[in-house]
């Protein structure tokens, strides 16, 4: 016998013919999603990258709100001390009058009460709540820092704590988010309310005056040193929300080499799978439905 | 000197031998796209000459046979292919059920609930006393429970629905085992009396064929005709006449195969749709789910040593963050008041660093030396794989399957083209046959009237 051919066409064109439709449905599907990758299976290693490029995307997302809330804080307490710093300043201004020795009595007590309100300003602003939770208190934010205790040598007691608050603002950078008041008010030879309180039994006795005067701008350094901590933290933290946008710009392209489609490509694969889809179509419609039957009288 | 009786008999021969041989093209017509048909052709032999005197005079032609043209190597190879096709297709089919579970492509699975947990600690760190962004920790961690619970029920059920189809497929090889059962017994009989059971054996042919698209059956041929069929380990099926079906039996939650004598023989079950979702149930699936189990138990273990490190809002030592467990079916948070999240680290209410090492959690490698997100990715990696695999191999196994098919028609199947050729053919013999007949018949009446 000789070589004899498969007489059933339609057994090997339709697959044939499945298979180009197949190629045009999965271009369609590539373009109206935008995704090169719809399931695990079409790309197993892209989409474990994915996973791991999501996970960065929704940190860094997380770090930009932490910034956020931290600044809002920072700005609170920045603001504050700047009219803690403005009271200490009217304060140095009366000491240098008081010092005058040509005051009288009643003057001099003038001078005492007026010190003596800007402590208790001062007092007040070194309590300063943001949300709620006191900023100057260390980490002990819901019990309000500094107390009046006439047991204390100033009259004033801080009974918050020293530790401070780290936030993470990048993969490897954590940032302090809080100067404990201990620090900023309560320095070595720099203690805001002691020296506001000798001012005022300086001015009050009228001995003593220089001393406390010195104390008083020595705590007034040391405030606007603190301070500087503030304006620092803001720029570092400024200087993080840029990385972090950097970084999104970043991720959002390795997310599109990793799962996205090539918009042109896919076009491309469109238009000649459709071509292929419509040749096989028109070639299967040509095939002879005649058989040696059709000519058989 | 011939034999004018013997003329007109050798003419009827020939009516008779090209009258079957159109009942057999008509036949073939008909059957033109049988499913398992072989096309059949006459073979016709001349019959054994006779001698008169010292001459041999032929005495005509027979249909001797009806042969069916089927290339049985190219059969048992297509049985072959069919039974690692099918497995491929239940293979294919399950896992894809499986990956959809965790695909990631469409935000299905667990990354955006892991990140979501972990930057809730983060949000915390920022204002620890904060009983709203507590309260979120909380939720967030519910949240992941519930995406480790629909990944785990997902599995388990998918595990389920596929064990469901085993009795099934199990009754559907038992009923295809007796229909060959009743053919070997129907071509034992035609052979024994000398006939070709072509339409026999072409109808056993598809029925193991479609046997093999459910189950890994080996064929063997015996002396009589019959095949026998064995699977799983050598277990018999079909033998001669009788048929040996399978059981299923639930051991251990899951349906078992058993053989005729209730031997179990589910490890054996190697190809066809059975085998195919045979090893789905029972390796697949419980591969991945241990996985997640493992992810699930890890991060509860870890989380719960620092989170007891630590101090939550009273000052009082953080107790179990999440329920002890191992599965991640049973994965849940155990704190309902927020003021027991251990945020703190020395115990003053307002401290965040336990907070910070908590979140920190999700870049130490706390889970088979991995980080967790690092571990969940692998595991949707390897599902990912197995299925691109699985996908490809079926592939390559349809166009062999094509091929074959395209080989196997080449020799069986029916050529219009071919049987219109046979028709003109038996029909021009039958018409010339007649014709003899007619001349002889008046030849006959001329020598009966000669005397006359």
């Amino acid at each position: 016998m000789s070589l004899r051919i498969n007489p059933d066409l339609f057994s090997t064109l339709l697959p044939a013919l499945g298979q180009d439709r197949q190629r045009v449905n999965t271009a369609l599907a590539q373009i109206s999603s935008g995704l090169r990758v719809t399931s695990l299976s079409d790309d197993p290693f892209a989409v474990a990258g994915l996973v791991l490029n999501q996970t960065e995307s929704d940190t860094a997302a997380q770090f930009t709100q932490s910034i956020a809330s931290v600044q809002a804080r920072l700005q609170t307490a920045d603001s504050s001390l700047n009219s803690i710093v403005q009271a200490l300043n009217r304060a140095i201004s009366l000491g240098i009058q008081g010092a005058n020795g040509t005051l009288s009595d009643t003057e001099r007590q003038q001078l005492a009460n007026e010190v003596g309100t800007i402590k208790q300003q001062v007092v007040d602003l070194a309590n300063t709540a943001f949300q709620g939770k006191y900023i100057y208190a260390g980490t002990a934010v819901t019990t309000q820092p500094y107390v009046l205790d006439s047991t204390s040598p100033s009259g004033v007691r801080y009974v918050g704590n020293n530790s401070v608050n780290n936030v993470q603002v990048g993969q490897s950078e954590f940032v302090p988010i809080n100067a404990p008041g201990s620090t900023i008010f309560n320095g070595s030879g720099a203690d805001v309310f002691q020296a506001l309180h000798d001012l005022v039994a300086g001015l009050q006795s009228g001995t003593g005056i220089p001393a406390a005067n010195a104390e008083l701008s020595a705590a007034f350094s040391n405030v606007n040193l603190q301070r500087t901590f503030y304006g620092n933290t803001l720029d570092r933290l400024s200087a993080a929300n840029l990385n972090l946008s950097q970084e999104k710009v970043t991720l959002t392209q390795q997310k599109t080499d990793l799962v996205g489609a090539d918009l042109a490509r896919a076009a491309t694969d469109l238009a000649q799978s459709e071509t292929t889809l419509n040749a096989s179509l028109a070639a299967f419609g040509r095939i002879s439905q005649n058989s040696l039957f059709n000519f058989l009288k | 000197m011939g034999s004018l009786f013997g003329s007109l008999n050798v003419a009827l021969q020939s009516l008779l031998a090209n009258q079957a041989a159109l009942e057999i093209t008509s036949n073939n017509v008909a059957n033109a796209n049988t499913p398992g048909f072989s096309r059949q052709r006459p073979v016709l032999t001349e019959q054994p000459p006779v001698q008169i005197g010292s001459l041999l005079f032929g005495t005509g032609v027979s249909l001797s046979q009806v042969q069916s043209v089927r290339d049985q190597v190219l059969e048992l190879r297509i049985q072959q292919e069919t039974q690692h096709s099918g497995q491929l297709d239940s293979q294919v089919s399950g896992l894809d059920q499986i990956q959809a579970l965790f695909n990631e492509t469409q935000g299905v699975g667990l990354q955006s609930a892991l990140s979501k947990f972990f930057n809730s600690l983060q949000s915390l760190s920022t204002d620890p006393t904060n009983l709203t962004l507590r309260q979120n920790v909380l939720n967030a961690g519910q949240q992941l429970a519930d995406a480790f619970h629909q990944a785990s029920t997902g599995l388990t059920r998918i595990k389920s629905g596929i064990d469901q189809t085993v009795p099934q497929t199990v009754s559907q090889v038992n009923q295809l085992a007796s229909e060959i059962a009743d053919l070997n017994a129907k071509i034992a009989s035609s052979q024994g009396s000398g006939q070709e059971p072509g339409a026999f054996v072409d109808q056993r042919n598809e029925a193991i064929r479609q046997l093999s698209n459910l189950v890994n059956v080996s064929v063997i041929d015996a002396k009589d005709g019959t095949v026998t069929l064995t699977t799983g380990n050598g277990s018999a099926l079909v033998v001669g006449n009788q048929t040996f079906g399978l059981q299923t039996q639930v051991i251990g939650g899951v349906q078992h195969v058993l053989d005729a004598q209730g031997t179990d023989i589910t490890t054996g079950i190697t190809g066809g749709t059975l085998g195919g979702t045979i090893q789905v149930r029972d390796q697949s699936v419980p591969s991945f789910l241990s996985s997640l189990d493992q992810l699930a138990s890890s991060l509860t273990t870890a989380f719960n040593t620092q989170h007891a490190a630590g101090f939550d809002l009273n000052g009082a030592a953080g107790g179990n963050f999440f329920n002890p467990t191992t599965t991640a079916a049973n994965f849940g948070v155990a704190i309902t008041d927020p003021k027991k999240v251990a945020a703190s680290s020395d115990g003053t209410a307002g401290n965040n660093g336990n907070a910070l090492a908590l979140a920190a959690l999700q870049n130490q490698n706390i889970v088979g030396g991995q980080t967790v997100t690092a571990f969940y990715a692998n595991l949707i990696s390897t599902i990912g794989s197995q299925a691109s695999d699985a996908k490809n191999q079926q592939q390559a196994e349809d166009s062999v399957l094509q091929q074959l098919t395209n080989q196997r028609n080449a020799v069986s199947r029916v050529s219009l083209d071919e049987e219109a050729a046979n028709l003109v053919q038996y029909q021009r013999a039958y018409d010339a046959a007649a014709r003899v007949f007619s001349v002889i018949n008046d030849l006959t009446d001329v020598t009966i009237n000669l005397g006359k």
